[in-house]
């Protein structure tokens, strides 16, 4: 196990995918310290940045005890092993992951679980911007895994997303799932607005209040409960809506009818 | 006293090149077919408030300084900072921007345009879904249905419609102008039989012998023959008074609007009885104007740009596009507008693959707007110093963007003083482009067109492009200086 | 310093040689007879195989549609990005690359001239701009001119002289240096949306059809004797049952009087090789087509062979962009041209487990294989359209190996493979094959008489690669061989090293070809026809042509025209 203290505030934007039990696994504390990180515009060591320890555990995984917000592309791809990262985590946080898993005990930057094929990403505190959606131009969002956010999410999060599952505890951004085609989101709190747009397919399912139904959804019937996981099932009752229309989108969205008495007005095309 | 004719005007996204300049004592004395904000920028080079030497800072005051010291400044804080930002680029010719590309990959620095606070977002949802559009003459010939949305071309872009669309006459469609002025007249006679009616004069009529211009609801109008001109914003704008059709919708709600067009365009049944404010019989009668017509377009500008949900907007608008030309042909463009803002993308794509928010802090092209975006990297408070060039950021970044640029060094290039120069820390003057120098300009449809140099510029001012090929290549001595010395 | 590459395997297919070992001597930019060995630089070449510098025929590296490309698909580079480095500059590929990353890729497979096949006339100054930003190559660009109103006025007028005057006009002040013409009369349909679906339709508003364009520019061409023919994307592209027009169009241009040499050059002949009714039951034409072109002289073509990867289509054939559109609902650009063109953009990922795919890829080498002369059939992947250029090797090595070919073969969908002939197919091209079809014969299609070849006065273009003809046996080494032209020894061109051993060693500037035509009326601009121009375009007149100050590295051909 590699334990990364941070010994250095900068102001400049660091790169370090290096942080990655693929890449630690195997290598000396040595060659630990010398994996190439950028900051700002200047070729650094990883040794600039913390105080890299070892444990005689032998796992692939690492513990980083302190603030990394400025710090991109911790465990860029990773396929195996745990980082946990005890403090707040920078941009692009587990991207194009496919195994392992990762915890924030703290807040995470934008585009955490961007383009995640696999594993866990739990974030216990809030996500910013683009979770788990794909990069500018691309249509690849998450095709697998899950992620757990305890706190609050940003906006444009799973867009493209294809399968997996993501739950939010607290309140989502808007647009989240947009142009989702698959997959599972829950919501327990309050949903922002144009969730779903685009959604040709998939399930979003919002405990609390939804901040402004889009016009491009049908309501189809109301349904006592929805299955989450294995093991994990929302109480409704909800209504639930078809669309996205606009791409004769067959998505579901699957809205509290107790917090969500606005939406009255539908129950007569039923 | 000489005459130079068709002259492109370097202000707008139009890039209008009839432009005809009378020259007398070497400044330019008249300037004809231009409107009223290329005759301001044709006569501003007489400026007697013009910079005419650099200045640096010292002791907090601006102080003038030579051309040379200015420049060797200007390359050692680029060349020695860890995160710089090169900003601004849209009223520059696309020669000095392909030496700012080169620069910024030069210093590991992040390149961004003004694209950033305007039109950005649609580049963004161009690379999401594409772009149906075509060339500004193609409008001119073939369509017959003509849609601004949040944009008012009548004050931002004066002449878009007598060059481009409804007031002119292509091959296979005529222009509007005489019905327009008909239409102006009617109004005019509607208003003085008002007043008479009021004063007593004149008997109340019943209201629809007048006929009015247009009220919220898509009447008989949309069945007109000739071209149609339908305006949608939140308020009535100019170019909404001359328009057939004016569709208000409430702000912020563009993207439902969209959304709801477009599922009617599918023939989907709604669950709602309005979107946005609009009753759906209303949006069916305009989809039906717009599935009828021969060549539809939609320009759009900053109220779909910049209302909330952004590039969403913009998403949703490009997807209508693709629609409906499953049932016609339809395109769309957005209105650009500084001259050469569409250059600045043009420029850096071809060099860097990207069109603007580019990062070479590694060595390599970056790009991810919301990360690589300036105003993002000034409020996260990142870089550590700045060159802003051809545009003014001081006066509409963010307050906490500006605080930042302004904390560390920073280097101003343009040709006036301006909110972002007075802050500055080495002021640069430069010529103006299609002015005093001559250069290259991409039209908002991609057509790229010549700046003329009409006059001299002040003795001893140099072009944007060659100050900063002098930077370029201080910053390269710098460099190989600091190379041999470890 | 003058250079001397001695004693390599040399191949100079125009000048006969095939694998002589003999030694190369550079003077300056040009090939001289000798030098003086003690006083030159010398390339060691001893095992090594010699070729002339490439030659492109057909690559779109430049212009405002390649550059939409490249706006429209970041998540393309962002997988392919280059850094900058003491000599070059930095850049991203994959399918588009950015313009110096372009000309570095080029020059690193050896090639040193490529020809960019589309520019809107309206747009050509920036298809220039970005030209000159692309180093390490010569090139030239080809105007599209089969659907440009007064081509089509003219023609319908019958006045084929003044359309020849118009259209040396227009070569000249675009800077160009042949007539493409792509869907002839289907651009000027999609305007509103509609297209042509065989070369007889009538193209509304003007009352011609496309055998009438076709047959008008390919006299138009002889009339004003240009280099090349004219370069042809035929009607109904990308089409199945399409085979059918292609025959109908090289037959209609049967007529014109050809000398046993090419009038016309359909380019990316496997898009428009296809048979069937449908998708479904699509299958190759290649062998009907092939089977023609062995009986005339008066085509030549090149492959546009499909590559199994995520590339980027880009063409002025907007209608069949749209088509593309349709059938995947990817990201979808248009972009007509007022006056001339059209244009559309779809990223495309061909599959190999996709049944059309499997058999487009079958088609581009069957046409390849079963056309007999090399001298007429061209190796390109129609970049970016069917594949990135960067795909050039692997197509070699299928055309030089049977084995490299089955390798591949046998991973086709079932379907595909079932209908393929390719099995069939036996021939095998030599180093000397490949060094037609890569850079002789289209040097000479293209009439670049110092082009693609290493006699004297040749130009100093040398691509020199590590492979050892008398060990190596390409049909059956074939990873060999394709890795030794993946990067070559050495690329030389105008008589400077460039790169060595996959490496960028200088970067340096490339000409633009254009023609500079010399008619024997000059063509009159009156105020009519500059009224006539405001009209037609919305731009003056005067800001319409491509002064010369925007080329940086200009290289005019004079051509004397018979009008």
């Amino acid at each position: 196990m590699i334990i990364l203290t941070p010994i250095k505030k900068t102001q400049y934007p660091i790169i370090a995918q290096c942080i990655s039990p693929d890449v630690f696994q195997e290598k000396t504390l040595e060659q630990i310290n010398n994996l190439p990180i950028w900051i700002g515009n200047k070729r650094r060591i990883l040794s600039d940045l913390f105080k890299i320890e070892k444990t005689t555990e032998n796992s692939p995984s690492i513990i980083i005890n302190g603030d990394v917000s400025q710090v991109r592309r911790i465990g860029w791809g990773m396929t195996q092993g745990e980082i946990v990262v005890n403090g707040n985590a920078g941009m692009h946080l587990g991207k194009k992951m496919s195994g392992g898993k990762i915890v924030v005990n703290g807040n995470a930057e934008g585009w955490a679980g961007s383009e995640m094929k696999g594993g866990l990403l739990e974030i216990k505190g809030d996500a910013g911007d683009y979770l788990g959606s794909p990069y500018r131009g691309s249509t690849i969002g998450m095709r697998k895994g899950k992620i757990v956010v305890h706190g609050n999410v940003g906006s444009d999060a799973a867009v493209h997303m294809k399968s997996g599952l993501i739950k939010i505890h607290g309140n989502s951004g808007p647009f989240m799932g947009f142009r989702m085609t698959g997959g599972v989101i829950h919501i327990q709190k309050d949903a922002g607005t144009r969730l779903g747009a685009c959604m040709t397919g998939g399930k979003i399912v919002v405990s609390g209040v939804l901040e402004d139904m889009l016009p491009t959804f049908a309501i189809e019937f109301i349904k006592g409960k929805v299955k989450i996981e294995l093991g994990d099932k929302a109480i409704g009752p909800f209504f639930v809506f078809l669309g996205d229309l606009a791409e004769n989108g067959r998505g579901k969205l699957f809205i509290s009818k107790e917090k969500n008495p606005q939406l009255s007005q539908y129950e007569r095309f039923l | 006293m000489s005459k130079i004719n068709s002259v492109t005007c370097p202000v707008c996204g139009c890039l209008c090149d009839d432009i005809e300049l009378t020259i007398a004592d070497g400044i330019v004395a008249q300037v004809k077919n231009g409107c009223a904000m290329c005759e301001a920028k044709f006569f501003s080079h007489s400026n007697e408030h013009r910079l005419k030497t650099p200045l640096i800072r010292k002791d907090g005051k601006l102080v003038p300084t030579t051309y040379t010291v200015a420049v060797r400044k200007s390359a050692e804080i680029l060349a020695k900072a860890n995160y710089p930002i090169l900003y601004g680029w849209s009223s520059t010719d696309s020669e000095a921007q392909r030496v700012g590309v080169e620069l910024a990959e030069e210093v590991g620095g992040v390149l961004d345009n003004t694209a950033v606070v305007c039109h950005g977002p649609s580049i963004l949802s161009v690379q999401e879904v594409g772009i149906p559009t075509c060339t500004l003459g193609q409008i001119r010939h073939r369509a017959d249905l003509l849609i601004y949305w949040g944009c008012n071309p009548w004050s931002a872009h004066p002449r878009h419609l007598e060059r481009y669309t409804a007031f002119t006459d292509g091959r296979f469609e005529n222009s509007e102008w005489m019905s327009y002025l008909n239409k102006v007249k009617a109004a005019a006679g509607r208003k003085k039989i008002k007043s008479l009616e009021r004063k007593g004069i004149l008997k109340h009529r019943r209201e629809r012998e007048i006929p009015t211009v247009s009220d919220n609801k898509p009447t008989e109008i949309l069945d007109k023959k000739g071209r149609k001109l339908i305006v949608v914003d939140v308020r009535k704008s100019m170019t909404a008074e001359i328009a057939d059709y004016f569709l208000q919708v409430k702000p912020g709600k563009d993207y439902e609007l969209i959304q709801g067009i477009r599922a009617l365009v599918r023939d989907q049944e709604l669950d709602v009885e309005e979107v946005a404010g609009v009753p759906v019989e209303y949006l069916q009668q305009l989809v039906d104007a717009m599935i009828s017509c021969d060549f539809g377009v939609i320009f759009f500008g900053m109220g779909l740009t910049q209302s909330p949900s952004k590039f969403r907007n913009i998403d949703v608008a490009i997807s209508l596009i693709r629609d409906l030309n499953m049932r016609t042909k339809f395109a769309i463009m957005p209105m650009r507008g500084h001259f050469n803002v569409t250059g600045a993308n043009t420029v850096f794509t071809w060099q860097s693959g990207y069109p603007y928010a580019v990062d070479f802090s590694l060595g390599y092209p970056r790009y991810n707007p919301g990360e690589t975006t300036v105003v993002d990297v000034l409020l996260r408070q990142e870089s550590d110093a700045g060159l802003v060039i051809a545009s003014d950021p001081v006066s509409n970044f963010p307050r906490k963007a500006v605080e930042h640029l302004v904390k560390n060094p920073l280097i101003v290039i343009d040709p006036h003083m301006n909110a972002t120069s007075l802050v500055g820390d080495i002021i640069i003057p430069s010529s103006i482009v299609g002015v005093e120098k001559e250069g290259t300009a991409y039209r908002m449809d991609h057509v790229p067109l010549p700046l003329k140099k009409v006059v001299d510029p002040p003795k001893g001012v140099l072009s944007d492009e060659e100050i900063l090929n002098r930077i370029l290549k201080e910053v390269r001595k710098i460099k190989s200086n600091r190379l041999e010395a470890a | 310093m003058d250079l001397l590459i001695k004693n390599g395997f040399v191949y100079d297919p125009i000048n006969g040689i095939n694998g002589e070992r003999m030694d190369i001597a550079i003077r300056n930019n040009k090939i001289v007879e000798s030098v003086i060995e003690k006083n030159s630089k010398i390339i060691d070449a001893t095992g090594l195989t010699v070729f002339p510098g490439g030659v492109d025929i057909h690559t779109h590296i430049a212009g405002s549609e390649v550059n939409t490309g490249r706006l429209v698909r970041p998540e393309d580079h962002e997988k392919d990005f280059v850094r900058k480095t003491s000599v070059t500059r930095s850049g991203v590929g994959y399918s588009i690359p950015s313009t110096f990353t372009t000309g570095y890729r080029y020059s690193l497979m050896g090639y040193t001239t490529v020809m960019n096949p589309s520019m809107a006339a309206l747009e050509a100054k920036h298809t220039h701009e970005e030209l000159n930003d692309i180093p390490m190559l010569d090139k030239a660009t080809y105007p599209l001119l089969g659907d440009w109103w007064l081509v089509l006025e003219t023609i319908q007028k019958g006045d084929l002289e003044e359309c020849a005057r118009y259209v040396a006009w227009m070569l000249e002040i675009t800077k160009g240096y042949a007539i493409k013409i792509v869907n002839p009369g289907g651009l000027e349909s999609w305007g509103f949306g509609r297209n042509v679906h065989s070369i007889d339709d009538q193209i509304p508003n003007f009352g011609i059809t496309p055998r009438d364009i076709m047959c008008g520019l390919a006299k138009v061409n002889k009339m004003l004797n240009l280099p090349h023919t004219i370069h042809l994307h035929t009607n109904n592209l990308g089409v199945p049952g399409n085979y059918e027009t292609t025959l109908d169009t090289m037959k209609c241009l049967e007529s014109i009087p050809s000398n046993g040499k090419p009038v016309v050059h359909i380019t990316h002949l496997q898009f428009s090789s296809f048979a069937g009714e449908d998708w479904g039951s699509f299958r190759s034409g290649a062998a009907e087509i092939a089977g023609y072109i062995n009986n005339h002289d008066h085509v030549s073509c090149d492959m546009g062979q499909i590559i199994f990867t995520d590339t980027t289509t880009m063409t002025a054939d907007g209608p069949f962009e749209y088509t593309l559109y349709q059938l995947s609902g990817h990201k979808w650009v248009n972009s007509d041209v007022e006056t001339e063109t059209s244009g559309g953009i779809i990223p495309f990922h061909y599959k190999r487990k996709n049944p059309v795919n499997a058999i487009q890829w079958s088609i581009g080498l069957e046409l390849a294989l079963l056309i007999k002369n090399p001298w007429k059939v061209f190796m390109t992947t129609d970049h970016p359209n069917a594949g990135p250029f960067t795909a050039y090797p692997k197509i070699l090595a299928w055309l030089a190996s049977k084995k490299a070919r089955m390798a591949t073969f046998k991973r086709l969908h079932k379907k595909a493979q079932k209908k393929s002939i390719l099995p069939s197919i036996d021939r095998e091209l030599s180093l000397y094959d490949i060094a037609i079809v890569t850079r002789a014969g289209q040097a000479k299609a293209l009439n670049l008489k110092e082009k693609g070849h290493l006699g004297v006065g040749a130009d100093a273009d040398v691509a020199i690669f590590d492979l050892n003809p008398e060990k190596v046996d390409i049909a059956n080494k074939f990873r060999t061989f394709r890795r030794a032209f993946t990067n070559t020894a050495y690329t030389i061109k105008g008589g400077k090293i460039l790169a060595k051993d996959g490496e960028i060693l200088q970067q340096a500037e490339g000409k633009t070809i254009w023609l500079d035509m010399q008619t024997k009326k000059e063509i009159e601009i009156s105020e009519e026809i500059k009224k006539k121009f405001r009209e037609y375009w919305t731009v003056e007149y005067e800001n319409y042509p491509v002064s010369e100050h925007y080329i940086k590295n200009s290289s005019p051909i004079k051509i004397k025209a018979d009008v």
